[in-house]
């Protein structure tokens, strides 16, 4: 389980900078973990963010569900979601 | 109108006082202020921060004899005709608190906390504390012996917390960590040391004033980004956080705070629980980072006392950046002669 309302107020910059106004910490993500996390800001499920990301970065199923996955756990970690 | 005010710790070292920030931010203000500095050592910095700091005066030790205290305020009264005086060190509050009523009819004013109020920011009352206004405080246990320790690290667990009276905090992991930070501490700071409960979380801090009434004058939160050996603010950023926001309003509201505050916090990572760790009670040495965000409460405060209309809001952005840097000044020895033989610096030149 996902708690999405975190993200709704990070600042996000297309660079991949995040700034969190509510802990004051910042984060840097790559490009796909930039785009994993507008689609997730944008209320998308995990499937259509798979896909978008298929499309995007031209990687097999496998890899991104992995990547999505890892991303996720990440964000977890950091009390993002 | 020209206001004069006179404000203490202008030592600007590497463990800075607030004094230069104040007088920094009543400068930016948009009122006419003469800034006085009240100093305690010959080589405070601020004493030689001209373009803040118009005037500056050596005082006597607060521990000292409170007759002499008086006398060197009012011999520097009738030399400056002072309006306002903010102390900024926590060791000179208490002779203020004492003497407030004499500067009152002296035409001197002040707004400080009251003694009840400077007793229980005591970090060994932090419970009472954290009654008062109703934010968790995290457990802690006094020790003034190994013994003490001991028995502490045991009730509370590994990893704790092992913290000086003034200054220093050491995350210990085992019973003989814990043992070393104890020693350490102990013979930089004295006694007690406090062994606290480990929370896993950050710290953040809030600036603030209370008009002794219960009405907050203003709040503006940072979580500290680098902090000296000693704990202090170096780098910060700002941030907006409702739940830390209100917590500090039920500081001013549930103590009536009188004064400038600093009100430092450990938000819990998982829960964002807070917990008081601390009120230190004047304004803090980053208190410029605010004033340059909108929130220029040592003005605000000047304002209050000197009858004036003020600004009460707490609407600055998040994300910004205080970046805190040292810097050397070239002056003459016959201005370090000035102050060192007559107790007061020359008149700076406009």
């Amino acid at each position: 389980m996902m708690d999405r309302d975190k993200l709704s107020v990070l600042a996000i910059s297309d660079s991949g900078f995040i700034f969190d106004p509510v802990t004051g910490h910042s984060y840097t993500a790559n490009a796909t973990g930039l785009k994993i996390l507008e689609l997730l800001k944008a209320g998308k499920e995990e499937d259509e963010i798979k896909s978008a990301i298929m499309d995007e970065f031209e990687a097999s199923d496998d890899e991104v569900t992995v990547d999505i996955q890892d991303f996720v756990e990440n964000l977890k970690k950091y009390f993002l979601v | 109108m020209k206001i004069t005010v006179a404000v203490s710790g202008i030592n600007t070292i590497d463990n800075p006082g607030p004094g230069a920030g104040i007088c920094r931010a009543l400068k930016e203000s948009g009122m006419e202020i003469r800034a006085i500095g009240l100093a305690y050592d010959a080589l405070e910095p601020g004493i030689y921060l001209d373009h803040i700091i118009d005037k500056s005066y050596i005082m006597p030790y607060p521990s000292g004899s409170k007759e002499a205290f008086i006398e060197r305020i009012r011999d520097i009264h009738e030399k400056e005709n002072l309006d306002v005086i903010i102390s900024a060190l926590d060791a000179e509050l208490p002779i203020y608190m004492d003497i407030e009523p004499v500067l009152v009819e002296m035409g001197i004013k002040m707004l400080i906390p009251t003694k009840e109020m400077f007793r229980l920011r005591d970090k060994l009352k932090l419970k009472e504390l954290s009654e008062k206004i109703g934010v968790k405080a995290p457990e802690y246990i006094s020790c003034t012996s190994l013994s003490d320790l001991h028995k502490a690290t045991e009730k509370l667990g590994f990893p704790c917390m092992v913290k000086g009276p003034f200054y220093e905090a050491f995350k210990a992991t085992s019973p003989g960590e814990a043992e070393g930070y104890f020693i350490k501490i102990a013979a930089a700071w004295g006694y007690p040391i406090i062994a606290q409960k480990f929370i896993q979380g950050d710290e953040y801090d809030v600036i603030g004033c209370g008009d002794g009434k219960g009405n907050d004058m203003g709040v503006f939160a940072i979580r500290k980004m680098t902090i000296t050996k000693l704990g202090k603010v170096w780098n910060a950023v700002s941030i907006r956080n409702e739940r830390l926001i209100e917590a500090t309003k039920k500081v001013v509201s549930g103590l009536k705070w009188r004064g400038g505050f600093e009100f430092e916090v450990l938000m819990e990572n998982k829960t964002q629980d807070i917990y008081v760790l601390e009120i230190n009670p004047r304004f803090p040495a980053w208190v410029y980072f605010p004033a340059g965000c909108g929130i220029n409460l040592p003005a605000r405060m000047v304002k209050l006392l000197t009858g004036q209309e003020f600004e009460t809001h707490s609407d600055y952005k998040s994300g910004k950046l205080m970046i805190r840097y040292t810097n050397e000044l070239v002056k003459d020895i016959s201005d370090f002669e000035q102050i060192s033989t007559y107790g007061e610096s020359g008149e700076v030149k406009k």
